[in-house]
């Protein structure tokens, strides 16, 4: 009864009606998802790491795999978006951790060494190196702006991607990232600080 | 202490976050509005982290590329052509069911280490019959003994021992 009640309260949402029509057969609803999200998949992908499309691409495709083997046996128990971004989550975590084992030996983008500065470094030493503030153009800033986010912890990075440019609530974001609500505050509250840190020196 | 100028807390700037992010509720918007209007240090904080925030809107936003829904929806029918082991009923019917094996092993594993428990550290009634089941087959011949002290005294006796060992040994006459 429960469990029926809090399924019906998703049916209004118009991609859950598309991946029902998915689960009776409908290929052509199927495509219809794929082009709605296709495109915020890759952005989000690319943004987590660190542009590379190819890659991005990949993870986009193999959410949209994992959903339509899923197909037989889907119950509209979140909005379609949540489940999306979840399946997106977890995939981002399991090529973190594939990456991780392949690069051992190589350090996490958080620290610097013989490589080079990482990216907070970089911007910072930039920061200094610009001030008194001139006129940057466009590519330049946003190259900052990129290296602003790559600085963030992965945790941080994919909770201001989905609530910046997915546009997702807390209580959205906590569901996708199987956290409290409570720990999406503060993840956001200090990755917003960490990019003000970095990013003050170019605001108008 | 001066309230214009205080530095804010943790707590604080988490809610100024949160308060640029339309998620406070009444009473905690009421809060930060107060603490906006007293605090300049506050003020020029929700400034900058919402100027800083706008800076993302400068980050690149890649699409997909012109064939990928053509080239997901191939892929996934090929998928479905190799048909997937994890979403037949067979294998769903077993997974639904695992934890009901588990638990049935569970209790089976359960009873098999009583049942060894219980064997192995209850003493049974026969236990003790059996264990001193040599001297109960010898019991007659102790209780014609009688003492220690009357085999001692027979074993230092060696002629009368000899001559009852002879005795056992010879054939019946009659």
């Amino acid at each position: 009864m429960v469990a029926a009640s809090s399924s019906s309260q998703y049916l209004k949402d118009p991609d859950v009606q598309l991946m029902l029509r998915v689960k009776h057969g409908d290929d052509q609803a199927f495509s219809e998802l794929v082009e709605r999200y296709q495109d915020r998949l890759v952005s989000i992908f690319a943004n987590l790491l660190g542009g590379d499309s190819a890659a991005a691409e990949d993870l986009a495709q193999e959410v949209f795999l994992r959903i339509y083997r899923a197909r037989n046996g889907y119950q509209p128990t979140a909005k379609f978006s949540t489940w999306v971004y979840r399946i997106a989550n977890n995939l981002a975590s399991n090529s973190r951790r594939t990456a991780g084992r392949r690069k051992e030996v190589q350090l996490a983008p958080a620290d610097s060494g013989p490589l080079g500065m990482n990216p907070q470094e970089k911007v910072l030493a930039e920061k200094s190196a610009l001030m008194p503030a001139r006129q940057l153009d466009k590519s330049e800033l946003q190259r900052i702006v990129i290296q602003a986010l790559e600085s963030l912890n992965e945790r941080q990075r994919l909770a201001i991607l989905l609530h910046k440019f997915e546009e997702l609530s807390y209580a959205e974001i906590a569901e996708v990232m199987e956290i409290s609500e409570e720990a999406v505050k503060s993840l956001l509250a200090r990755a917003r600080d960490n990019l003000r840190n970095i990013l003050e020196t170019y605001v108008k | 202490m001066d309230h214009k100028l205080s530095r804010l807390t943790t707590e604080q700037r988490y809610e100024l976050v949160a308060y640029l992010d339309g998620e406070l509720d009444e009473e905690a918007t009421a809060r930060i509005e107060k603490l906006l209007a007293e605090n300049a240090v506050a003020r020029a904080d929700v400034e900058l982290l919402a100027a800083t925030y706008e800076l993302l809107d400068g980050l690149p936003r890649p699409k997909a590329s012109s064939e990928f829904t053509e080239k997901t929806l191939a892929t996934a029918r090929l998928a479905e052509v190799k048909p997937d082991i994890t979403q037949s009923p067979f294998y769903r019917a077993l997974q639904q069911s695992l934890p009901y094996f588990g638990w049935a092993a569970a209790m089976i594993v359960a009873g098999l280490l009583g049942f060894a428990a219980t064997y192995r550290w209850v003493p049974q009634p026969h236990d003790e019959l059996v264990h001193e089941l040599e001297l109960i087959q010898q019991l007659d011949k102790y209780q014609e003994v009688g003492s220690i002290d009357f085999l001692e005294r027979l074993a230092s006796e060696e002629p009368l021992l000899n001559e009852l060992r002879g005795h056992s040994r010879a054939p019946a006459t009659h």
